[in-house]
């Protein structure tokens, strides 16, 4: 199947350009990550809102801290590895804990998104790791267009914030039905019925689509679900959906473990206990590759997923048997 | 009538005895790096910086991180002098629902400029202060205070090459080279010495100084002020524990409290109970 492709990293870029002319409180930190996210179009225009810091990550994220706290509100953009791993305690400490307004742009979010570069460039544990730190807004948006929405609804929302995004080569999520991105509230992107819910983030969400799909020609029901903000969750909208469904999918490029399936097995459990399937990276380390051959080859499959729902419908009829 | 030097030097005794109160009042805290830092404190607070007390978040202030934040106590007792809040918070410092937290907190206590202590971050945060500063034209410096056992880490010198990249003339970092850290004599520890040709290899504007005399601190402050396109170091040699005999060059005191002999022994060398 051929995707459409929009670059999530140029959707930032560009909205960040736009949210720049609005106000001037916006600043650039990039620790040598111009080139990631084509920033001279930004150093051009506001040479004088542009921080070139080096190749130095905990560093940038403390310039971050001390440009957010005399008021104005950078953006730090790099890899999502070296914001949330190299430099996580300056994270948690001088920006989470003070609650200053830096705004984190993860690039390479995702094993797929890391794609040619091998393990070393590609960051399936941000999720999780930036889930055990209290106070930061964390947002995985699931194509370009919704990251030109994350993008300018974190910059007026007060506080530290995480935005993960691609390799510039990501997926459009055709089929969304258009529902529109607004901060905490997850979307419900096709409901053909009530026998199972996949829950879904990131470029990942097409696989989603497909499933439900391939689900409804078998004469299941599936409803899929794009939970692009992974802190604050939307708990009130997934209780419902687990209430109606009785079984769950999780999809994510993302370590199972601290991510979306993680997120949605703690609603799960406090809430409602569901059966829950749960497709993602599990326990492995990826490799370079293509994007689509690699998700298939670490079990984020679209066949993966539609296996994963039928399991998790199974248990659920096991349960009420 | 006393100079200003003297006025100061007797500030500074009284932030000694403060922080001494504080820790022994409190039963726990690190004595002998707060004393090492005590001088180049006063000197910000009492003659070099523009605060105003009554705003502590006044947008055009100076500013001061305590990146060395085990320091604290000294940092404490001169926020109180200066106004910002009651010495009667001082049996508090560590303890449960306290503004005086055991390493300085930006959400718990007025005058606090940034979270600090974990070691290393003080230049870079510094550093973000000082480009929003130019950023709005603003004329306010920042002050950093680390220790010498504290550049062992590497943000510092991450920090120190983007602060000479970006010209940050109102940034200046005094380094408490008290000679030891935690573990012992940095000599021994960590092999960071000498300080000063290294920083200076980075091309910033350095200067050594006796970190306990008031004349030298207050003249190298000047100094670094006047240097408008390059951050500034003043490696300030200063002794462990300076003012309490008991406590000098004795990494003991690194961390503890002293208890009411030691307590009145201090005093008594710092000039007598408030």
């Amino acid at each position: 199947m051929i995707t459409k492709q929009e670059s999530t990293r140029l959707a930032f870029r560009d909205s960040l350009i736009e949210l720049a002319a609005e106000d001037s409180r916006i600043v650039l930190v990039c620790p040598d990550s111009a080139l990631v996210i084509q920033a001279a179009v930004f150093k051009e225009k506001y040479p004088d809102r542009f921080f070139e810091v080096g190749i130095a990550e905990q560093n940038a994220v403390c310039v971050a801290a001390g440009l957010a706290s005399c008021g104005l509100i950078p953006f730090l953009a790099t890899y999502a590895g070296f914001i949330t791993m190299r430099a996580c305690e300056q994270v948690r400490t001088f920006v989470a804990y003070p609650g200053l307004n830096v705004k984190f742009i993860g690039a390479n979010g995702g094993m797929a998104s890391g794609e040619r570069e091998g393990v070393t460039h590609q960051f399936f544990e941000d999720i999780g790791i930036l889930r055990t730190i209290s106070g930061i807004t964390v947002v995985v948006p699931a194509d370009a267009s919704q990251v030109k929405a994350a993008v300018k609804a974190v910059a007026v929302t007060e506080g530290p914030c995480y935005i993960r995004i691609g390799s510039g080569r990501d997926p459009v999520v055709e089929n969304d039905g258009g529902v529109p991105f607004e901060l905490g509230k997850v979307r419900i992107l096709k409901n053909e019925g009530n026998d199972v819910v996949i829950f879904v983030m990131g470029f990942v969400t097409n696989r989603a689509l497909e499933a439900a799909d391939l689900l409804n020609k078998e004469g299941i029901k599936a409803t899929v679900v794009d939970v692009h903000t992974l802190n604050p969750l939307d708990v009130e909208a997934i209780v419902s959906l687990l209430k109606k469904n009785h079984a769950a999918v999780t999809v994510e490029d993302h370590n199972i473990i601290g991510g979306l399936g993680s997120a949605i097995a703690e609603v799960s459990s406090e809430e409602i206990p569901t059966p829950l399937v749960r497709i993602g990276l599990q326990g492995l380390y990826p490799e370079s590759g293509h994007p689509e051959p690699l998700l298939d080859k670490y079990n984020i499959g679209v066949v993966d997923i539609v296996n994963a729902a039928k399991k998790a419908i199974s248990k659920k009829s096991n349960r009420s048997s | 009538m006393l100079t200003e030097i003297e006025e100061l030097q007797d500030v500074a005794r009284h932030i000694r005895r403060d922080l001494i109160t504080m820790i022994h009042l409190s039963g726990d805290g690190h004595p002998a790096p707060s004393l090492s830092a005590a001088d180049i404190i006063t000197a910000l607070y009492f003659k070099i910086m523009q605060v105003d007390p009554l705003n502590p978040q006044w947008e055009d202030r100076d500013r001061l991180i305590l990146s060395k934040g085990h320091a604290c106590p000294a940092l404490y007792a001169a926020l109180a002098l200066k106004g910002y809040f009651s010495r009667d918070l001082y049996p508090s410092l560590r303890h449960i629902n306290s503004k005086l937290q055991g390493h300085p907190d930006v959400k718990k206590t007025p005058g606090i400029d940034s979270t600090a202590g974990s070691l290393g971050n003080g230049i870079s945060m510094g550093l973000g202060m000082a480009l929003a500063g130019t950023l709005m034209g603003k004329g306010y410096f920042t002050y950093v205070i680390t220790g010498d056992g504290e550049l062992n880490e590497g943000v510092i010198w991450e920090a120190i090459i983007a602060a000479k990249h970006h010209k940050a003339g109102r940034l200046i970092v005094f380094v408490d080279n008290n000679e030891y850290q935690s573990g012992g004599k940095v000599v021994n520890v960590s092999g960071i010495m000498p300080i000063l040709p290294k920083i200076e290899s980075f091309g910033w504007h350095c200067q050594e100084i006796d970190g306990h005399n008031m004349a030298e601190i207050l003249k190298a402050t000047k100094a670094a002020q006047a240097v408008i396109d390059s951050p500034s170091v003043i490696v300030a040699h200063t002794i462990k524990g300076k003012g309490v005999p008991f406590m000098e060059g004795n990494n003991a005191w690194h961390k503890g409290a002293p208890n009411k002999e030691q307590y009145q022994e201090a005093m008594i060398a710092l000039g007598g109970v408030e």
